[in-house]
């Protein structure tokens, strides 16, 4: 227990039984989704001086108050499904666990909105929102466990970007406690996209108000293309007849598929697109369009027997790595035009192990999840050499303008690449007028220093470090 | 797969509990939902597993973490939700199963399981009540058992401890027996022979003490020449069903089915007709262990199909999404609150389906729906589906 007495009997006061500190507790909460090597931990202090259990806006603004008062840094968590470290300490201090938030959730059918507490579980809400009709317009594909705070604060794209955007266009109105302890809401764009993947370094988000959409029926159709190149043609051809979801493997990753879920797909890459369609003419018209568009990029269509309850393992991906002993996964933001290069280079650097999910999240865009699947059990400093590996072909080739899906603590420093040069200045001055003593989530967004020599950061660490060893 | 001694049942929790991929798809476990911290997520008692387990942990943490493992393990409704999303495959009920036993092992069990335990152990049924009095409810219903006690049948009729015992399930064996006696179905029943089928002994984790209990139940049943059983409570069901072929392999050869199944089967033969009309909107609450233990899903909704004109409606969340009620899992014994606010999220979904009746098929189920209706103030009658489907007979 490293938590300065004075801090500690503060936030014993006001929050009791709110606060934990036992060993099992602070253990459960140093990591994410990320099981790190060990080798990495050396850098940061993971391991938390406690965790509370908020369950209001009263919670996080006391919290912030000590927090303020006793220069106590603060970690807001979600479900922690993620993994890019932006819900773990960089430098102890106290997790602050906002699933314990009180849920509540009201629709408005005519502006088609919901009012949702931020611990709200993506597939809840959808469960709630289809007994009155509606549906949420997009979300992450780690659907059955992420909260839409947690997905806020990630900055995430999902599963119906392609048609409704990524989380920031959700949002009609945020509410968030800032580190000053103010609560405040937001409903432009512009103070709102502040918030979209700044893992809670600006404040916590205690309310959100969504977009929501009529649950329209989805039909699906699938295609299969023999290279990168006509896979990239392909899919320039599919975003045009407007998608609603663009989901591909490449064919390492079809033949688990297989194996995994019994399924026959053809050894090739193979995308999934579904299309919203409300009557018979609409369905017609879009199988018309996908044939061409296919057809124009030199796909095959895939029979529509595969494509039918195919849906249901979108959700599944990750029962693939049942398969394997170990794995590394990490996530990229693609352009859709010329990455077939890219693609192509990452299959040659791994050789059989990578295995490629990509879907579509913009008419320019997609995210490219990577996962290095083994057979054995890698030791730690394989682990980090790996880690290090991907993480210089995420973001070191400079021929595809690729980026981080997200900040967090791994790819923090990255801000700038990821939403412009003016979005960060603004960032930076807006961290600055609310969390002064960096408080709130430190080590996150902008790159920290290094524990053991201040002087420099922990991206130019990285950054050096996956230059070198490689 | 048999498992002939406490060795063989067991799993290597350490060796499962490394596979978790951390995915978090198990936060829908309904004791997590209410609890919040992390360490009641199927999850996070994996990482705890992994700290308890792990050779070379010190003792002192090893302590430390039994608190809070153990804590946990006991606040699962084994409702088994978590396994059945679980993209790792990891047969977590198994795990929790074995946790609860080392928990007993180590002598950490709370008194009042300890004493469930007793109870079972000392009278064979849960509510240390002597076995003579296993056939009351047939005194209080008016029905005459004698000639059916004991006697060479095909089929036996299982009652179980709820329903023998509880005043609140009093309807439900005279139900079953009323059903079986106007088809005509030649039947028996062990009497004050029948010894609880174990699942409260399998569920707190004791192998040994569960295992003499199905043996016991297997001779009985072997000599009266028994090939079929049936019984109207889920937790029997799935104690027949699944753990008693792992504990007694193949020498466990009885048919098991639940009475829904039988109804359906005697409906399909021609043999039970529902022809009483009911102007009431009726919906059905899968339980856990019928569901998700041994997916069991159809036979209940195709007996309620077959009344006449029937207003039939499913519950929000149904089939494999049903929501838990709260009472399994030995948790009311540990934590009687947190059964409160894991079954008022089923008590809303009853409400929001606006029916007349919840028809359901275990008695766990039926003391927690009936406890949460009434303290919500619903008007909503909540039978067992033996007690419809005699309704439905023509019976009043």
């Amino acid at each position: 227990m490293t938590l300065k007495k004075k801090a500690r009997s503060r936030f014993v006061r006001f929050l009791g039984k709110q606060l934990r500190e036992d060993r099992t507790t602070l253990q459960i909460y140093s990591r994410d989704m990320a099981d790190l090597p060990s080798l990495v931990s050396i850098f940061f202090q993971n391991i938390p001086d406690g965790v509370i259990l908020a369950s209001s806006v009263k919670d996080i603004q006391t919290i912030y108050s000590v927090a303020n008062e006793t220069k106590t840094p603060i970690t807001q968590r979600a479900a922690g499904t993620a993994g890019l470290g932006g819900s773990i300490t960089y430098k102890k201090g106290l997790v602050i666990d906002t699933k314990g938030f009180e849920q509540h959730y009201l629709v408005n059918p005519l502006d088609q909105t919901v009012v949702v507490s931020p611990s709200y579980v993506f597939s809840d809400l959808q469960r709630k929102l289809k007994l009155e009709g509606f549906s949420l317009c997009s979300y992450p594909s780690s659907y059955h466990s992420a909260t839409i705070g947690g997905w806020i604060a990630h900055g995430g794209h999902g599963i119906g970007s392609a048609q409704y955007g990524g989380v920031l266009e959700q949002i009609v109105e945020i509410e968030v406690v800032l580190p000053t302890g103010h609560l405040v809401k937001y409903t432009e764009r512009d103070h709102i996209s502040l918030f979209v993947g700044s893992h809670g370094t600006l404040g916590t988000i205690t309310e959100v108000t969504l977009r929501v959409k009529f649950d329209i029926p989805l039909k699906h159709q699938g295609c299969t293309f023999d290279s990168p190149k006509e896979l990239i043609q392909g899919l320039e051809e599919i975003v045009r007849i407007f998608p609603y979801s663009v989901w591909f493997l490449n064919p390492e990753h079809v033949a688990l598929f297989n194996e995994t879920f019994g399924y026959n797909l053809p050894i090739r890459y193979v995308a999934i697109i579904s299309k919203e369609v409300n009557f018979e003419e609409e369905e017609l018209e879009f199988s018309r369009l996908f044939n061409n568009a296919v057809r124009n990029a030199g796909g095959q269509i895939l029979d529509r027997r595969y494509t039918e309850d195919i849906w249901q393992f979108r959700f599944k991906s990750f029962s693939m790595l049942k398969q394997c002993k170990d794995f590394v996964v990490s996530e990229v933001i693609l352009p859709i035009e010329a990455s077939d290069k890219y693609i192509r280079k990452l299959v040659s650097k791994f050789k059989g192990n990578i295995h490629l999910e990509g879907e579509v999240i913009s008419p320019t865009h997609y995210a490219l999840m990577m996962y290095l699947l083994y057979d054995e059990k890698l030791s730690s400093l394989k682990k980090t050499l790996l880690n290090l590996k991907l993480f210089n072909l995420t973001i070191g080739s400079k021929k595809v303008k690729g980026t981080p899906y997200s900040t967090g603590l791994w790819f923090s420093g990255y801000y700038g690449k990821i939403y412009g040069k003016d979005e960060l200045r603004r960032y930076k001055e807006f961290k600055k007028s609310v969390d002064p003593k960096n408080i709130s989530n430190p080590g996150k967004v902008l790159s920290p220093k290094l524990r053991f020599l201040p002087i420099v950061s922990l991206k130019f660490a990285v950054r050096l470090a996956s230059r070198l060893i490689l | 797969m048999f498992m002939s001694s406490s060795t063989d049942w067991q799993v290597d929790v350490l060796e499962f509990a490394q596979k978790c991929i951390y995915c978090g798809y198990c936060s829908l476990c309904p004791t997590y939902k209410e609890l919040k911290w992390e360490t009641y997520h199927p999850r996070g008692i994996l990482e705890q597993i992994k700290l308890y387990f792990t050779e070379g942990t010190k003792e002192e943490v090893k302590l430390d973490t039994s608190k809070s493992l153990f804590e946990a393990i006991f606040a699962c409704t084994m409702c088994k939700m978590c396994e059945n999303i679980c993209l790792a495959d990891i047969p977590l009920l198994k795990i929790w199963e074995q946790i609860r036993q080392e928990s007993f092992k180590k002598g950490r069990w709370n008194p009042s399981m300890l004493s469930l335990y007793n109870k079972v152990k000392d009278t064979y049924n849960i509510y240390g009540l002597p076995s003579e009095d296993r056939l009351t409810w047939a005194k209080m219903s008016g029905l005459v058992m004698t000639r059916r006690t004991k006697k060479k049948a095909p089929l036996a009729y299982f009652i179980g401890c709820q329903a023998a015992y509880s005043g609140k399930m009093g309807q439900v064996a005279p139900s079953v027996v009323k059903i079986l006696r106007k088809t005509k179905t030649n039947f028996t029943i062990l009497g004050t022979d029948e010894w609880c089928c174990g699942s409260p002994v399998f569920l707190a984790g004791g192998y040994s003490v569960g295992k003499s209990f199905a043996k016991h139940n297997l001779d009985e049943l072997k000599k009266l020449g028994v090939k079929r059983l049936v019984t109207a409570c889920s937790g029997c069901y799935r104690t027949f069903k699944i753990v008693y072929p792992r504990v007694l392999g193949d020498s466990w050869d009885i048919e098991v089915l639940h009475i829904s199944e039988l109804a359906n089967e005697l409906i399909k033969a021609g043999k039970l007709k529902l022809k009483h009309k009911f102007k009431e909107k009726i919906t059905f609450k899968d339980p856990c262990e019928l569901v998700r233990h041994c997916e069991l899903i159809e036979a209940p909704r195709d007996v309620i199909n077959s009344i006449p004109n029937v207003r039939f409606e499913e519950l929000p969340s149904n089939r494999n999404e049903a929501l838990c009620c709260g009472g399994g899992g030995l948790l009311k014994l540990n934590d009687s609150e947190l059964v409160g606010k894991v079954n008022s999220k089923l008590i809303s979904e009853i409400e929001y389906s606006e029916a007349d009746i919840v028809a359901n098929g275990c008695p766990t189920c039926l003391d927690t729906i009936m406890t949460g209706v009434k303290n919500k103030g619903l008007d909503v009658e909540v039978i067992d589906i033996a007690e419809l489907i005699l309704r439905a007979m023509g019976d009043k």
